[in-house]
């Protein structure tokens, strides 16, 4: 039988195509709908407060005219902190468990730790390190933020580095071997190598996760009006700044909230879109 | 007369196989009663072989036989995966190379290998020969460019290259990559080479160079090549192993497996009649 349009089994066959294109395009569309909608709204309340002075003056008092000077510099501390903490630990462990350990049963704990660890819930990391830090030294301080925030990006850099490393062909490994180089040797010139751009686009994703996190630093950090360089004390943050300021009755601290909310979001989205083009590039060197 | 050759090759080793006529042949490696197993699976059955110095032996058979097993046994390169091991010996220059006193990195230095995929590292041209000769030696920047240079001369792809040593390795072609890694592996002057199906990947011509090259390779190296084409295992060895079911079935001079072998099972797979 001639295989053109008019035959039966073709013809259903189109249909089913076209409608599960249609549902798919659908759902692709619900989604995006919302992301639109969600930063449409941000830089329609947020755009209105953007001034020089909201990176140039410290949060006001109710009333008063202010910036947000010192949660952003809170936010950037805390995030270098927690990315120097978390990155290092992240590396050498997803390095174990694809490299030395790869068939050894620690990996499998770990692995499966790991997972839980990546799902858990931030404020229960939060009100951990409120327990362990926070109570014990009596007072909160940045030291804990930074420390509450290590514990998310750990397990993301863990994942990602493993992930990454497993996709690292095994011939590379034997072809290095083959030349006689020994095996911390094939993983920094080799393995790392070929897993650069899936390392780096994980970390930046952590940075992403932690960057809009409130609940683990409500407990730690907490708040701080003043602008300060002192790990010990409190620290101001972009997002806790926004959860306090948002629930505010006050007006210009509703407008500081929309803004800094139009930060952490335009930081994020471009934290992304760099891990985007990361990941997009194949070869390296 | 079917044990014949294993029992020559087993209790005469290694200068002297009723085969040869002159003298000097002399046996760099030698494998002994050598079995493999992955796990429970036993994919080497006493086997009995030798490579000889600045020869080319082949290694023909259907798939699955073991020809690249009892290749990666040479080097240790199975060493890197657990529930694999070997049990008998592989002789290098006398020594066994399977006790557990062997360091394998410089075992895998002296006998080096080149896979079946091209496998450049994620790194310059220049580089991907650098990193294996630094590894071993200390020398000046120049003295290391006249090795890269000279190493790429001898892999036949100096020419193409010269002018893009700093481009990624993974930008030369399927064939161009294959040379660089035979380059690579003769940079840190190994005394063996062995090569697991190099030419499975390429086209005609990249096979014919990399054949050439062998003929020139072995006046100073010991090579040992896995491989499916039997036309290629005619044209580029001096001896001939041929496996079947994990068993080294006969070895010999490559014109008499090809011309005239006492196994059957020889006869089968040369003459196309299985595998």
């Amino acid at each position: 039988m001639a295989l053109n349009s008019t035959n039966a089994l073709y013809a259903r066959r189109r249909w089913r195509n076209k409608i599960a294109t249609m549902l798919s395009i659908g759902a692709a569309g619900f989604g995006l709908t919302w992301l639109v909608l969600i930063l449409l709204v941000l830089v329609v309340k947020g755009v209105g407060g953007l001034s020089p002075s909201v990176f140039t003056e410290m949060t006001p008092p109710p009333g008063g005219a202010g910036g947000l000077l010192n949660p952003i510099i809170g936010s950037l501390m805390l995030t270098v902190l927690a990315v120097a903490f978390g990155t290092p630990l992240g590396i050498l462990a997803g390095t174990y468990m694809a490299e030395y350990g790869r068939y050894a049963k620690l990996t499998e704990v770990v692995r499966f730790i790991n997972d839980i660890l990546l799902s858990a819930p931030s404020i229960v990391v939060g009100l951990f390190v409120y327990e362990i830090m926070v109570a014990q030294m009596g007072h909160f301080s940045a030291w804990a933020g930074a420390v509450a925030l290590a514990i998310i990006v750990i397990p993301v850099v863990v994942r990602t580095t493993e992930d990454m490393l497993l996709l690292v062909p095994n011939t590379l490994r034997e072809a290095s071997a083959a030349l006689g180089v020994p095996q911390w040797l094939v993983i920094r010139h080799v393995a790392y190598r070929a897993a650069r751009a899936g390392i780096i686009t994980g970390v930046l994703l952590a940075i992403a996760r932690i960057t809009g996190e409130t609940a683990p630093l409500l407990f730690t950090a907490l708040n701080n009006q003043f602008f300060s360089w002192d790990l010990n004390a409190p620290m101001a943050s972009l997002p806790v700044v926004i959860f306090q300021f948002a629930l505010s009755p006050y007006d210009d601290w509703q407008q500081l909230a929309w803004t800094g909310a139009l930060l952490i979001t335009v930081a994020v989205l471009g934290l992304s879109i760099l891990a985007r083009v990361l990941s997009s590039k194949k070869v390296l060197s | 007369m079917s044990l014949a050759i294993h029992t020559e090759v087993k209790e005469q080793p290694p200068t002297t196989p009723a085969t040869e006529t002159s003298g000097e042949l002399k046996a760099k490696v030698s494998v002994r009663n050598l079995n493999f197993y992955y796990g429970d699976f036993r994919a080497l059955v006493d086997n009995n072989v030798n490579l000889y110095k600045q020869k080319v032996t082949a290694f023909i058979g259907p798939s699955g036989c073991g020809k690249s097993t009892l290749l990666r046994v040479l080097n240790r390169i199975y060493d890197l995966y657990p529930n694999q091991r070997a049990e008998g010996e592989v002789l290098l220059d006398g020594e066994n190379v399977l006790s557990a006193a062997q360091d394998v990195n410089l075992l895998r230095a002296k006998v080096g290998m080149v896979f079946q995929k091209p496998t450049p590292f994620p790194m310059t041209i220049y580089d991907n020969i650098a990193f294996g000769v630094r590894l071993y030696e200390r020398m000046s920047k120049s003295e290391l460019d006249a090795r890269v240079e000279d190493a790429l001369k001898r892999g036949a792809l100096w020419d193409e290259v010269k002018d893009k040593l700093d481009a990624s390795g993974l930008s030369l072609s399927g064939g161009q990559q294959q040379r660089l890694c035979i380059a690579r592996t003769v940079a840190i002057r190994p005394e063996v080479i062995l090569l697991d199906e190099p030419c499975s990947a390429l086209d005609p011509i990249s096979t014919a160079k990399i054949e050439e090259l062998m003929d020139v390779l072995k006046q100073d190296y010991t090579i040992a090549i896995v491989t499916h084409n039997m036309q290629q295992a005619a044209r580029t060895s001096d001896y001939t192993a041929f496996m079947y079911l994990g068993e080294l079935v006969e070895f010999d001079e490559t014109g008499k497996i090809f011309t005239n072998p006492k196994e059957q099972r020889t006869q089968d797979y040369i003459t196309g009649r299985f595998g």
